[in-house]
């Protein structure tokens, strides 16, 4: 039975709502800024050994030999891990699509640099780190495919031997008539694009502290896990453990951005503490380990892409043509992100034909995996760049030109060619808000003014749709089965009234401990600071995910939700019994009394009933049980298995942002300067408005690096050459701006309270409009940057090309 | 990411310290100085160097100080950076040292991180020693024998090599007279404000009746060691102080590098590049303040 759900604060039984949607101090933050959280790096277990992975220095190898006596003889050192025992008790990661993971270590031959080769489990992790120097291993290079189109090549060197091919998967999807489209079209405008790797690199890395029970033969995983309960599941498949016998402990992390990357740690921490009898092993991935294998890369793609346009500046056909590098595995998921742009592939526009040409192929790169926005950054950085250039075509201005295709606000709900239904939205009224914002004609002449000087200033308004609250069937295509994320909430009062939230994921930096607190204080109106909100351990748990494709704050609100209203509903039964057999619909909540609605002066408060609930069952309605508790699991409502050509309902909610940005390209250096950055931005309901325009500034900042600065270098035998943070340029307060933001609010039909996802779309959307600026600055000089980063250099050389570096 | 196991020493003195240097070169011991960390630590964590002892000087107060000596000015070898920048006396009489500073890596780093210890470490991307070059900026080594002096045109080898003996310590860097009225500059291009430059330019110059004089450029992050710039140097000297010769002589500078560094970041050609703008830009702003 469908429930039904306050669509808006508005509606939340209080006269006056007190929280949700107000700039609420985060509950996560005391222990933040006092240092107190429990991050995993602070747990320490009686008789806990640490753990140091050996790693390959070889792309693509053979695995002659390893050979621990060395390091098993280093005193301090406890268990080596290596092929052999991970051969006996382990199976290869599972993958979507299936058959391409490999072992937690290498155990015929090594396929990137950085795969484990060899573990061991000390004292401390000084000596770990001395005893892997000791391991002697045998290799036998093979040729490495370093790139994409190499792995294509006819007689490429083949990864995984059992499929005799790099290629995971090549699938068309086609939308509408595209031939047609494009045969009829006024316009057509091709680009060729390239991104580059960029990926997370959360203030923490990942790090767990694993013990096997070898009598229970049972292991708990302490760790910084994102998503608890399905790392868990993932490691019952690869350790050959019944999934109950698997129990997750996530803690607190600093940061996650998607890549952390848990499985091999994980695994390999378990078999060594199994090996070491059941002793708890520790394993900190350090920096450089993120860097070069730890999930950090993400996205190394390259497009040729088309837009299929009338005279008078209407898309008809966007055509894409993808070829993904996944790096030497699919273990980590990054297959996935070149599922999830069907979920918004034709961005704001009303466009009635798209094709989507996918080839996703190994390579002996590090495995990528998911980062921030998930697949559609790279995306919608070719549609915006194609929309600009149709824009320079067609001598429109590239405010016009969208305005002129965008989705109308009557047209909601919306269904893009790809499948996916748009919830709400008003993509002019934002346009319209941030020209306003950032006085886009002043700026024009401002740049008018720059260009007459022979200064290369440009200006974009790019806007993307963030789909929000992602569900399993959007990436059937990839192999992914299932349809409804559940994600839960365990609410109880105790005697005194103090209510209590069990969740399943734990603190990231969003803040949803916070939003679940919010919802449960306004309805049942007491004060946020009664309202505690925790984690328990995947045994403990209602069914959860946790973090992961902007759906916690809604999927959270609506458990929260449904877990209050069970509660009103036991409340009204045992008020009504009290008020002399009143039935429970006589009954109504308001201000955190349960009153009896024909005389509302009658009532109890929500801490007098679950107080008698708990400690006065002669009072309680006959069989009812003294246990103010209620646990709720939300999942989005309405989801449905794709068709054929990938089409169904996935991500539930479509957030929207127009950004318009102001650079300035130094003709000397290829520098470019950011001068001005405004952002309207439309995610519904805001639940708590300060982490919203948190999530919008982070996420500005993490664009500003993958569109200037960020990029994992490889050379032509698949070496990386980025394995620091001195090659490795995330930007600094230095080189993001300050954003100004404003922002409207359509809220969601379809979510509990109105919200909508909100935690990547400025990652959607920064790379596209820094890039967009860009060449709207080079637009004079006829040339255009395609490839991320956009680094000085790739600009200078560039303008030198055309005789215009100075 | 942790250092392999080594000694560690931490003399209270530079005569105790060098005696531990006199004796672990005995010992046949591989044996680093720590003057602060700011790279050596992350060296050593990374397993990238791995002495067998390291002698730390942070406890060698004797070492820290900034003061005049006469119109010189002499600067402690474990003075911090963040010293040198907060001293009046090098804001107000040297400024293009002062000015240096500033742009070495971030006011954290600045903290730790010590003059001497960027001097002896010479790093090819580091400012100071173009501006040793550019300023004859004199070093002070003490040794077993007593001190010596090695000018800076002496002291850098090449990367990450000067020519210190294995038992000396560079106790003292020893600025001399800055000219009043000299023109000076220094910028630097690197892609993330604070990082290790990818070229840099100092620059001094003079003016006499509109004429550019004693013109010196040196280039950092481009080669080996910092350089000078003499042919670049030779376009301008004599010639009147316009943007034109300003162009032509960046012109030269660009051109004359010699086999530029080409890395990850930075092609050869790109370096070269930085060269010619930096040093445009540089000898503009190093014209305007000359009076």
């Amino acid at each position: 039975m469908a429930r039904e759900f306050p669509r808006l604060p508005e509606e939340l039984p209080t006269s006056a709502v007190r929280y949700v949607g107000k700039e609420v101090r985060r509950v996560e933050d005391p222990a933040l800024v006092s240092g107190s959280a429990p991050f995993i790096d602070n747990l320490q277990l009686p008789g806990m050994l640490h753990c140091a992975i050996l790693r390959s220095p070889h792309a693509h190898a053979r695995v002659l030999k390893v050979d621990a006596s060395a390091a098993e003889a280093l005193e301090g050192v406890v268990a080596v891990l290596t092929p052999d025992d991970v051969k006996r008790w382990a199976n290869a990661h599972v993958t979507s699509p299936p058959g391409w993971g490999t072992h937690c270590i290498a155990i015929d031959k090594v396929i990137y640099v950085g795969e484990p080769v060899a573990a061991v489990a000390a004292t401390s992790r000084h000596v770990a780190e001395d005893a892997i120097e000791l391991i002697d291993v045998d290799y036998e290079v093979l040729p490495a495919v370093a790139s994409a189109p190499a792995a294509i090549a006819p007689d490429a060197p083949v990864l995984f031997e059992e499929h005799g091919t790099n290629v995971i998967q090549k699938r068309v999807y086609t939308w509408g008539e595209v031939d047609r489209v494009f045969r009829e079209a006024d316009h057509v405008v091709t680009a060729s694009f390239r991104w580059n790797r960029c990926g997370a690199n959360p203030t923490e890395t990942f790090g767990c502290v694993c013990q096997w029970d070898l009598t229970d033969n049972s292991l708990v995983c302490h760790g910084s896990y994102q998503v608890p309960g399905f790392w868990g599941l993932a490691r019952s498949f690869s350790l050959n453990l019944p999934a109950n016998k698997v129990k997750v402990v996530s803690h607190p992390m600093g940061g996650g951005f998607g890549g952390k990357g848990g499985a091999r740690g994980t695994d390999i921490a378990a078999l060594l503490s199994r090996k070491a009898g059941g002793l708890p092993v520790k394993y900190i991935e350090d920096r450089m380990e993120c860097l070069l294998a730890g999930g950090s890369q993400s996205w190394d793609r390259r497009y040729e892409a088309s837009l299929a346009l009338k005279a008078d500046g209407t898309i008809t056909g966007f055509d894409v043509k993808l070829l993904d590098d996944q790096g030497a595995t699919t273990e980590t998921y990054g297959t996935i992100s070149v599922a999830k742009p069907l979920a918004a592939f034709t961005g704001n526009y009303r466009i009635e034909a798209a094709r989507y040409d996918t080839t996703l192929v190994v390579t002996n790169r590090a495995p990528v995996a998911p980062y921030r926005g998930y697949g559609p950054p790279p995306h919608f950085l070719v549609l915006e760049n194609l929309v600009d250039m149709a824009a320079r075509k067609l001598a429109l201005d590239p405010a016009d030109i969208r305005r002129r295709n965008y989705i109308r606000p009557e047209q909601f709900p919306y269904t893009i060619p790809s499948g996916n239904e748009y919830d709400s939205g008003d993509y002019e009224a934002v346009l319209d808000k941030v020209l306003k914002l950032a006085d886009y004609a002043a700026l024009r002449k401002e740049q008018a003014a720059a260009r007459a000087e022979g200064r290369l200033v440009g200006i974009s308004v790019v806007n993307t749709v963030e789909p929000g609250v992602f569900d399993w069937n959007a990436y059937a295509t990839v192999g992914v089965q299932g349809v409804g994320v559940p994600e839960g909430a365990r609410v109880s009062f105790d005697v005194l009234g103090n209510i209590t939230i069990v969740v399943g994921f734990n603190l990231q930096g969003q803040g949803q401990f916070t939003v679940a607190a919010q919802v449960a204080a306004d309805y049942f109106g007491v004060d946020i600071t009664s309202v505690k909100v925790t984690t328990a351990a995947t045994d403990a748990t209602p069914p959860h995910f946790g973090q992961g494709g902007s759906r916690v704050g809604v999927a959270i609100t609506g458990a929260v939700l449904g877990a209050c209203q069970k509660l009103e509903a036991d409340f009204k039964r045992v008020v009504g019994h009290i008020m002399g057999g009143l039935p429970p619909d006589a009954i109504e909540l308001m201000d955190g009394r349960l009153r009896v609605k024909a005389n509302p002066a009658m009532g109890m408060t929500v801490a007098e009933v679950a107080g008698t609930m708990l400690g006065r069952s002669d009072l309680l309605p006959p069989g009812m049980e003294p246990n103010p508790t209620a646990t709720s699991v939300w999942t989005a409502p309405g989801r449905n298995m794709p068709d054929e050509e990938g089409r169904c309902r996935s991500y539930l909610t479509a957030a929207t942002a127009t950004h318009v940005v102001m650079v300035e390209v130094d003709r000397g250096t290829g520098h470019t300067s950011i001068l001005k950055y405004f952002i309207v931005d439309d995610c519904g309901t805001r639940l708590n408005p300060a982490s919203v325009e948190g999530q919008l500034q982070g996420a500005v900042a993490q664009g500003v690096g993958a569109a200037l600065l960020e990029e994992y270098v490889y050379d032509d035998g698949a070496n990386p050459l980025v394995t620091t943070f001195v090659d490795y340029l995330m930007p600094s307060i230095h080189e993001v701006p300050i954003t100004r933001r404003d922002h409207i609010v359509t809220p969601s039909p379809v979510t509990p309270l109105g919200a909508k996802g909100c935690g990547e779309g400025a990652m959607h959307t920064t790379p596209a409009a820094i890039t967009c600026a860009i060449n709207d600055a080079l637009a004079p000089l006829g040339i255009e940057m395609t490839e991320t980063p956009a680094t000085a250099q790739r600009v200078w050389m560039r303008l030198k090309e055309v005789g215009a570096a100075r | 990411m942790k250092a392999a196991s080594f000694d560690y020493h931490a003399p209270p003195t530079v005569e105790s310290a060098i005696a531990l240097l006199q004796r672990f070169e005995g010992e046949g011991l591989d044996t680093k100085l720590l003057a602060g960390g700011q790279s050596l630590m992350p060296m050593l964590n990374m397993r990238i160097a791995r002495p067998q002892v390291l002698v730390d000087l942070g406890k060698i107060e004797a070492l820290d100080y900034i003061r005049a000596e006469g119109e010189a000015i002499a600067i402690g070898s474990m003075a911090s950076k963040r010293a040198a920048e907060d001293s009046p006396l090098l804001r107000e009489q040297q400024p293009l040292f002062h000015a240096a500073t500033l742009l070495i890596g971030h006011r954290q780093i600045r903290n730790r991180g010590t003059v001497g210890g960027s001097f002896a470490h010479a790093d090819p991307a580091a400012e100071y020693p173009a501006v040793a070059l550019v300023q004859d900026i004199r070093m002070r080594a003490q040794g077993p024998n007593g001190v010596r002096e090695i000018a800076a045109s002496d002291f850098f080898v090449t990367f990450m090599t000067t020519s210190l003996e294995a038992t000396e310590i560079l106790v003292e860097v020893r600025l001399p007279p800055f000219r009043p009225g000299t023109g000076w500059a220094i910028q630097e291009f690197a892609k993330r404000h604070g990082d290790l430059a990818l070229a840099g330019i100092a620059v001094t110059l003079r003016k006499a009746n509109g004429r550019c004089e004693d013109v010196r450029i040196g280039a950092f992050g481009v080669n080996a060691t910092a350089v000078r710039l003499p042919a670049a140097e030779a376009a301008l000297n004599g010639q009147s102080a316009t943007t034109e010769n300003f162009a032509r002589a960046a012109a030269v500078a660009g051109e004359s590098v010699a086999e530029p560094l080409g890395d990850v970041h930075a092609t050869p050609d790109y370096r070269r590049q930085l060269v010619k703008v930096l040093t445009e830009r540089c000898l503009a702003e190093a014209a305007a303040r000359a009076a």
